[in-house]
């Protein structure tokens, strides 16, 4: 069956975000991309959707989808914020913004993980890669500093601090832990947490995934021994 | 960077047959001999210039792998260029030909320009499939056909280019409707069509490079 990827054209209302902080600015992701979801057929029934020039605006990998080069993308609603990656250890790398997407707007949570950057030569923005997230998993890897670590199903793992102004940091990492925690536990009845909580929850899940993924890594590498999963140098993460 | 054009590819093939290689080998011109498994699809962007204009090359380097391809399918829609890659030190990798080829017909424009891809062809003591096998399988669908390696560059560049060469013949024969998005090709930015090229629109003095450089 084809995903329902490219099929999702937005209508005339979207929701849209920037960095990390719903227009409306009182809605959290859970509720905003349930507000996807409700839209519907028709695309209104019972959503809190607002129109595209609010006035905080889209975010910056919105606005560059926005921008017309990726036609099937364009209508995304994109949670995102700008990130930096960085080593295990905390030392700076490069500028990421990413994002997540739901493809449809029957979706109750998103599907897709986006990644851009700024381009080498002139700084322009660049989308890096889309990926779908059932094979990526997102960790707090150090709340203090507000770092999350992406995972892939192939090993690859890469660590990303959060990059916004001080006043509003805080609040928009934990928008990003409610998105994880949403994403961790749908459907499995999980009652509401707290970041305290987290820390040690995500110890123990990012142990147990990390043996999830440590099948799903030997299932690959059984169908594909040739290959030897390393940095993607294409985006140089 | 303004652009006449923009026209999306996308990389399809077999797992392992250099997809991501030849990827990086044309937006960076180098070469990574062990690469990460490509999950999703991964971008890549550069400007060319055929017959005079600018042509940004939007890139889709998909996922090989048969446990992403339902996955990849959706990622077809939309594209104006295919490169359909098989590895010339796999047989395996062109007996499927035919399926990506299937895959790619089904889900994509029927004017859209595949280009079939040997790669790997420094690898010549290893060689599995003979580069008359190739061709023979691209007169047959009506595919251009090259061999590339992407470890030397050798022919990646024209792969690339004469990909674009033909999507650009076809949009001067009328074949492709560029204000139809789905055909994969989009103006460029203030770009209107009277100074794109269009029916009628002079079909001489495509350069950049020859059709083929031999090194292959």
């Amino acid at each position: 069956m084809v995903p329902a990827l490219f099929f999702f054209r937005g209508i005339s209302l979207r929701v849209h975000q920037r960095a990390g902080r719903w227009d409306d600015g009182r809605q959290e992701p859970k509720s905003a991309f349930r507000a996807v979801g409700e839209m519907g057929s028709s695309g209104l029934a019972g959503c809190s959707v607002v129109p595209a020039c609010a006035p905080e605006g889209p975010g910056w990998l919105q606005r560059h989808l926005l921008s017309g080069e990726f036609d099937q993308l364009r209508n995304f609603t994109i949670f995102e914020s700008n990130f930096v990656q960085v080593t295990r250890f905390g030392e700076v790398a490069n500028k990421v913004t990413m994002g997540v997407a739901a493809s449809s707007p029957a979706l109750e949570l998103p599907d897709l993980l986006l990644l851009a950057g700024p381009t080498k030569e002139d700084g322009c923005p660049q989308l890096l890669g889309l990926f779908p997230l059932q094979f990526v998993q997102l960790f707090i890897h150090d709340e203090s500093r507000q770092q999350l670590k992406v995972k892939f199903c192939t090993g690859r793992a890469f660590y990303l601090q959060l990059r916004a102004p001080a006043e509003t940091r805080a609040l928009e990492f934990s928008k990003w832990v409610r998105l994880l925690y949403r994403l961790r536990f749908h459907g499995q009845g999980a009652v509401p947490f707290t970041q305290e909580e987290w820390g040690d929850e995500d110890w123990d899940e990012e142990t147990d995934l990390e043996d999830q993924e440590r099948d799903w890594r030997d299932q690959l590498q059984a169908r594909e021994a040739r290959l030897d999963p390393q940095t993607s140098e294409l985006w140089g993460l | 960077m303004t652009y006449s054009y923009l026209f999306k590819y996308i990389i399809i093939g077999d797992t392992g047959v250099g997809k991501s290689c030849l990827l990086l080998q044309f937006t960076d011109k180098r070469f990574q001999p062990v690469h990460d498994l490509t999950i999703g699809v991964e971008f890549g962007a550069r400007m060319v210039n055929i017959d005079g204009k600018q042509i940004k090359l939007q890139i889709w380097d998909t996922a090989g792998q048969e446990s992403f391809r339902s996955i990849t399918r959706s990622y077809y829609r939309g594209a104006a260029g295919a490169l359909l890659v098989y590895d010339i030190t796999r047989r395996e990798t062109f007996n499927h030909l035919t399926s990506w080829l299937e895959d790619a017909r089904q889900h994509s424009s029927s004017n859209m320009v595949i280009m079939l891809i040997g790669n790997k062809s420094d690898l010549e003591s290893r060689r599995d499939v003979k580069r008359e096998e190739g061709e023979a399988f691209a007169r047959e669908h009506g595919l251009i056909f090259m061999e590339t390696s992407a470890k030397t560059a050798c022919n990646v560049e024209e792969a690339f280019i004469n990909t674009a060469k033909e999507i650009y013949r076809k949009i001067q024969q009328g074949l492709f409707d560029v204000h139809n998005e789905a055909n994969g090709i989009k103006i460029g930015p203030q770009q209107s069509i009277s100074t794109s090229a269009g029916p009628g629109a002079c079909q001489r003095n495509i350069r950049d490079t020859g059709s083929d450089s031999g090194c292959c």
